[in-house]
């Protein structure tokens, strides 16, 4: 690498984490390697498989195309920060009840974007479902079991907010 | 020579530091450079982060009622945007259809023209719509019609140092608007071919078509047609003049006939749903 490691600080899952980092290391590479954050997979390496999304600022994002040096001001969110929040737990139930994975390489990703999707809309319809999945690839499931799950969390989700 | 991460706070430091060093890349989403990066295609030892520079984020109507956006606009906001756009909604319905909303979080209008890719979405919809490109050097600015800007495979009229800072559309008119009919294998792949079309202010034609050659296909002849005639007979001419001047790639999207072949029929259903938009204004 041509480039000197510097010592950089990222803001994952609510606290400081250090980590050195080359200039072409990613975000992916820092989470995986030094944080010991595994969550994040690394499918493609290119942005097209969505094995590896994260969320940084509110947003969902390939930590294999950002930069970790790019990150440091940033507030980065994996799934094992987010296993907490009572959508997380309900995707992962009906995940978990419908059968929506296989080898489950892709679910961490699928996860992160079925939050994102149900944070901004809490009654997706199947081809809301499938738009908001659509940049994340599965080759067991045939995606059925999945867009299932995420309605079925959806609709627990809103009993929870019905029911006192 | 540069170093490591660069993260300038204007467009005129960027530009001189990217003047220092001919080696070190701009960086604005990252969204096809991490993944040059990460496949080794290249190896830069310092990048110039577009990211700390206000001037060129966000959407923005000019004084002589333009549209302006700053080349660090990510395709979300393009693709959210709620201003009237005429013709150029052609250039917000581009924005919506590329990649998938992870990808449309992480890339930029500036990043994405820059790299020219010829299977992108928002050049044909940038050439109909008749867009400009804003040019920064460390020693000028200039403006470029869309059009001009695409020269060839990955190819644009930035000089060695030169960044886009805008991406200019015309003023919105009542009588303008603008379609853009995408075919790819699937939701979020490049097009395997596109076709923009729009309505301009002065009531006049124009359509481009995409990932089907080098450059954004433009015919002169075809748009004149196309002005005083919709008739299916018609499209269908117009459709072989932009057939003829197709340069298709032979690839896994498609094989270059398959290509030359959708032009004419995307054509159709973009003329069509020009109409069916148009139609439905008050």
């Amino acid at each position: 690498m041509m480039s000197a490691n510097r010592q950089i600080t990222l803001m994952v899952n609510g606290s400081a984490s250090e980590a050195p980092a080359a200039l072409h290391d990613t975000l992916l590479t820092v989470l995986r390697d030094q944080l010991q954050l595994t969550a994040a997979k690394r499918g493609c390496n290119q942005g097209v498989c969505g094995a590896c999304t994260v969320v940084v600022d509110d947003r969902t994002v390939r930590a294999c195309l950002s930069l970790a040096q790019n990150c440091e001001h940033a507030s980065i969110s994996t799934l094992e920060g987010l296993i907490e929040q009572v959508p997380m737990q309900a995707l992962q139930r009906a995940f978990a009840k419908n059968g929506a994975f296989q080898c489950g390489f892709c679910t961490p990703g699928m996860l992160i974007s079925a939050y994102a999707l149900l944070k901004h809309n809490p009654e997706p319809d199947t081809s809301a479902v499938r738009k908001a999945l659509s940049g994340n690839l599965c080759r067991c499931t045939g995606y059925t079991k999945i867009v299932t799950a995420v309605q079925e969390a959806a609709a627990a989700l809103r009993a929870e907010v019905v029911t006192p | 020579m540069l170093q490591g991460l660069y993260h300038p706070k204007t467009v005129d430091e960027a530009t001189a530091l990217l003047a220092q060093d001919p080696e070190a890349k701009p960086m604005a989403g990252g969204a096809s450079l991490v993944a040059m990066l990460n496949a080794r295609v290249i190896e830069p030892a310092a990048l110039v982060s577009l990211a700390s520079i206000d001037e060129i984020k966000g959407i923005s109507v000019l004084p002589d009622g333009r549209i302006r956006i700053g080349a660090f606009t990510r395709h979300r906001e393009t693709a959210e945007c709620a201003l009237p756009l005429g013709a150029a909604a052609a250039v917000r319905q581009a924005a919506s259809l590329i990649a998938n909303a992870t990808v449309r979080n992480m890339g930029t209008i500036g990043g994405a023209i820059a790299f020219a890719d010829p299977g992108l979405d928002y050049p044909p919809a940038l050439v109909a719509a008749g867009a400009e490109v804003e040019i920064a050097s460390p020693s000028a600015r200039r403006i470029v019609p869309a059009r001009e800007f695409f020269v060839d495979w990955y190819l644009t009229a930035l000089e060695p140092g030169e960044l886009v800072v805008a991406v200019l559309l015309p003023r919105p008119s009542e009588k303008a608007h603008g379609v853009y009919i995408k075919h790819a294998r699937v939701a979020g792949d490049y097009a395997t071919a596109s076709v923009a079309a729009c309505r301009l202010g002065d009531g006049s034609v124009s359509v481009a078509v995409g990932a089907c050659g080098p450059t954004p296909i433009v015919d002169d002849a075809a748009n004149a047609l196309l002005g005083t005639d919709r008739s299916a007979a018609a499209i269908a001419e117009a459709g072989a003049l932009l057939e003829q001047l197709a340069d298709p790639l032979d690839d896994v999207r498609g094989s270059a006939d398959y290509r030359r072949q959708l032009i004419p029929r995307l054509l159709l259903r973009a003329i069509r749903t020009l109409e069916a938009a148009e139609g439905g204004k008050p």
